[in-house]
């Protein structure tokens, strides 16, 4: 193993109480404290319990999206990885384009290992890592909950419907993780201070050559229906008739 | 500008921001005529008369208070433009400013509350006149009426409601990187501890230490060659609000680390700094302050302890210490003190103390204080545990006589000076921290009890309380963060500092003490985690300089500042 690749996305922040905008085009971020996005905080972690293991591997972080997003990837460079890139773009890019624009960057990185979030806590769309591993022609393990690299392979636990599942996958491959996989460390004021020094490059979409698709429209946003008060009832039979009466039984 | 929800400038079609910065330039007027009344008061005769400043001490300390109050207002101007400048400005953050403003204002023309007993009003400094010309303007006075309207309160405590539990976001990438980290660690693995380790009267575990000291807490600011960060004071505030916020004793751990840190780096000798330094930085050198003595405590120039320099029979010389200290901070377990002596006994002021770095073997349970010539005893006390304090006799206690902070007898006093400045901002920052403690833990009961079949954050007096508990908290953050600006940018700023210290000290305790009513009885049972930031954050006002001291030095600075 000589370089591992992980996509890091700029989410709001999972405790920011989320305000939608009141013409409904989408939620307000202006101000609201922004941050890695928690699935993919973890498979940078995991990444770089694999480096601290086995000597000599590289760990690369990438994001795409506007300049701000450099704010997450010095983040990651402070955690602990080695280098990063910015593939910039003002668009709200769909997952076909992100698989897109991560192929482009595999071709040209060579990873035997590109690990991601199995999704991002803003969208929820759960699709990123597939469409890489169909784009790359490499196999996939999705929602990792236990990793272990072992030469040429990479054996994945797996948190299924029905429990545990554990498979094994040739590298090169992808990974997508899930929440259990692991608890992302602290980071430290020194590290803080080295990751200024560690390289960032930027390039922009255009430039690598990837257009930017649009196949859906976010028609309108709006706040889920406030939960309505419960009523406490005194026995079986009670509840059975208020639930016929609702239609529900 | 974010113009999600209601907002009532934008409904009046005010400028919030601009006008804040007309008014405190305003009132900067206002505290050039208080600082001339307390000048013609104790400096007749164009020096400071100290019988004068003490006879006219209410006075004196009217224009301390004064003098932080136009602060908070040039601060929080400054912050609001800032945030308006970067496109960050939120609803919240306006009514903040607005709230701030309204009651701060009106303090300053009708009395100050230095504590709950004694007010600074303009009275006192014969100001009355003063008020009418620089603080009773048109923009004054629709920023009060703004304040106190009932629909105006209720719009701000809905958005503090909603975003009060969110970090503040100082738009500087390392500053809210290490504010989340922090964060995160004090939530996971401080405050779910605190109220155990303080029922029982635990010292923080030595591995939370350890911890602490692998994530560079206490080599935060000093230099990279010695084993720290190169990180400036700014980022020690944040490290420090955020600890202090979980808990105070864990948040006043690298307050120690950052004295013994400042004296060795900015007065010691290079072998000093090898010797000291890195391990203060990695937190295996856990130091303590050693000043305070039973009869000297706000009177250190006075101290008695002393220390001798003897030869011994083997060749080498030592220093010999026979003395009392006490309320000495982790005492037990502190491998090194920064000890306060009279070296010169000639000398009866500060002329003649110096700084000691005494090493001391680290103490149990069993044995307090191993280390020969040293015995001493444990002072219980209400709040700030977790490190404990302890009262030290000296009898014949042995320090190397190279261990003279400097080589330089007779300079303790000023070699102090400097570094009580980091100590008086760190404290500030810690009290800035408890009083998000007290005001996040008032905020969620408020929320979540239910009276008159209604949650009681929707009574005004419920609500009143918490919108001046989030706006003074801001307050004490801004004017805290400037002074650690002011000295990561090589400025002296003792009178910052002095504001920043007194001001969060007392809002820490306000903040506790009305989070502490909106409990109700609750609120003064041991379970409940109020009652013990209750205890915590009294302390804030008497040490690291009592608040009535801290008031005589802003003063001093102001009036020096004329003459
Ligand atoms: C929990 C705790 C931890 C501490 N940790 C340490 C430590 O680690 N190391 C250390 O060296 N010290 C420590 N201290 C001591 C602390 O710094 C002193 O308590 C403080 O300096 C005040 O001194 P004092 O207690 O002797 O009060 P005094 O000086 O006796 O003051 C009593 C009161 O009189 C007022 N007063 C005194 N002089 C004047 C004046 N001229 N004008 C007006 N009012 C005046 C004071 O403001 C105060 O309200 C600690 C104290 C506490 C409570």
């Amino acid at each position: 193993m000589q370089k591992i690749m992980v996509a890091l996305k700029r989410v709001l922040d999972y405790n920011v109480r989320v305000r939608i905008k009141s013409d409904g085009t989408g939620v307000t971020t202006d101000g609201a404290k922004m941050s890695i996005n928690p699935f993919d905080e973890i498979a940078l972690e995991e990444a770089l319990r694999i480096k601290e293991r086995e000597k000599g591997v590289e760990v690369l972080v990438i994001s795409i999206g506007d300049l701000v997003c450099q704010q997450q990837l010095r983040t990651g460079l402070a955690m602990g990885a080695d280098r990063a890139v910015l593939v910039q773009t003002d668009q709200i890019l769909e997952p076909l384009t992100v698989a897109k624009v991560l192929k482009v960057l595999v071709d040209q990185e060579s990873p035997e290992l590109v690990m991601l979030g199995k999704q991002a806590i803003d969208g929820d769309n759960n699709q990123t890592g597939q469409m890489l591993a169909a784009l790359w022609g490499r196999p996939q393990a999705t929602f990792a909950s236990e990793l272990l690299i072992k030469g040429e392979q990479a054996l994945v636990t797996r948190e299924v419907d029905a429990g545990l599942e554990t498979i094994e996958v040739d590298l090169p491959a992808v990974v997508t993780t899930d929440l259990r996989l692991n608890e992302p460390r602290y980071v430290r004021l020194p590290e803080i201070m080295k990751a200024k020094k560690k390289p960032l490059d930027i390039i922009s979409l255009d430039e690598l050559g990837v257009e930017a698709i649009s196949q859906f429209q976010v028609v309108l946003t709006e706040s889920p229906p406030e939960r309505q008060k419960g009523v406490i009832v005194k026995d079986i039979g009670e509840l059975l008739g208020l639930l016929r009466k609702k239609g529900l039984v | 500008m974010n113009r999600e929800t209601l907002n009532f400038c934008d409904q009046l079609n005010i400028n919030v921001v601009e006008v804040a910065h007309g008014i405190a330039q305003d009132a900067s007027k206002y505290l050039e005529y208080a600082i001339d009344s307390v000048v013609a008061r104790v400096a007749p005769d164009g020096f400071i008369n100290s019988q004068l400043l003490e006879t006219n001490q209410h006075a004196v300390h009217s224009l301390a208070w004064i003098a932080t109050y136009v602060e908070v207002l040039l601060r929080t101007s400054d912050w609001a433009d800032c945030l308006d400048r970067e496109n960050r400005l939120g609803d919240l953050d306006q009514s903040m400013l607005v709230v701030i403003f309204g009651e701060y204002l009106q303090q300053l023309k009708n009395g100050i509350p230095m504590n709950q007993v004694e007010t600074a009003r303009p009275v006192d400094l014969g100001l009355e006149s003063r008020v009418a010309e620089c603080l009773s303007s048109n923009d004054i006075a629709q920023l009060e009426n703004i304040s106190a309207n009932p629909d105006f309160r209720l719009a701000a405590v809905q958005q503090l409601s909603e975003r009060e539990f969110e970090s503040p976001i100082m738009g500087d990438e390392t500053l809210d990187l290490v504010r989340e980290q922090f964060r995160r660690f004090a939530d996971e693995k401080i405050t779910p501890h605190a109220q155990t380790w303080h029922d029982k009267n635990d010292l923080v575990p030595l591995d939370l230490i350890q911890e602490l000291g692998e994530m560079g807490v206490f080599g935060l600011t000093l230099p990279e060659e010695w084993g720290g960060s190169s990180l400036g004071k700014l980022t020690m505030c944040v490290v420090s609000e955020e600890l202090s916020r979980g808990y105070i004793g864990v948040g006043s751990l690298g307050t120690r680390s950052e004295i013994a840190g400042e004296l060795i780096a900015s007065s010691g000798t290079h072998d000093q700094k090898n010797q000291f330094l890195p391990g203060i930085a990695s937190g295996e050198i856990l130091p303590t302050v050693a000043f305070t003595e039973p009869d000297f405590g706000s009177d250190l120039a006075h101290l008695k302890t002393r220390a001798e320099l003897v030869t011994r029979s083997s060749g080498d010389s030592v220093w010999r210490i026979f003395g009392a200290k006490t309320w000495i901070t982790h005492a037990v377990r502190a491998d090194l003190m920064t000890l306060l002596v009279r070296t010169e006994p000639e000398e009866r002021g500060y002329k003649g103390l110096s700084i000691l770095l005494a090493e001391k073997l680290r103490g149990n349970e069993k044995h307090l204080f191993p280390s020969e010539g040293m015995s001493g005893s444990e002072i219980e006390v209400l709040g700030y545990r977790g490190m404990r304090e302890y009262e030290i006799g000296f009898n014949g206690f042995e320090v190397p006589a190279g261990n003279l902070l400097g080589d330089a007898p007779g300079q303790g006093f000023k070699q102090m000076a400097q570094a009580m400045e980091s100590g008086r901002i760190q404290t500030a920052a810690r009290s800035v921290g408890v009083a998000r403690n007290a005001l996040e833990l008032g905020l969620r009961y408020a929320i979540d009890r239910r009276q008159f079949g209604k949650s009681i954050l929707n009574f005004p007096r419920v609500y009143g309380k918490l919108l001046l508990m989030a706006a003074e908290t801001i307050a004490a953050r801004e004017v805290t963060y400037f002074s650690a600006r002011e000295k990561d940018s090589g400025r002296r700023c003792d009178l910052e500092a002095g504001m920043a210290k007194l001001l969060a000290a007392r809002v820490a305790w306000s903040n506790a003490d009305a989070a502490m009513q909106i409990h109700g009885g609750n609120g003064f049972a041991l379970e409940y985690s109020i009652s013990r930031v209750l205890c915590d954050a009294r302390v804030l006002s008497i040490f690291e300089g009592a608040s009535e001291i801290q008031a005589t030095v802003i003063a001093r600075n102001l009036v020096n500042s004329r003459l």
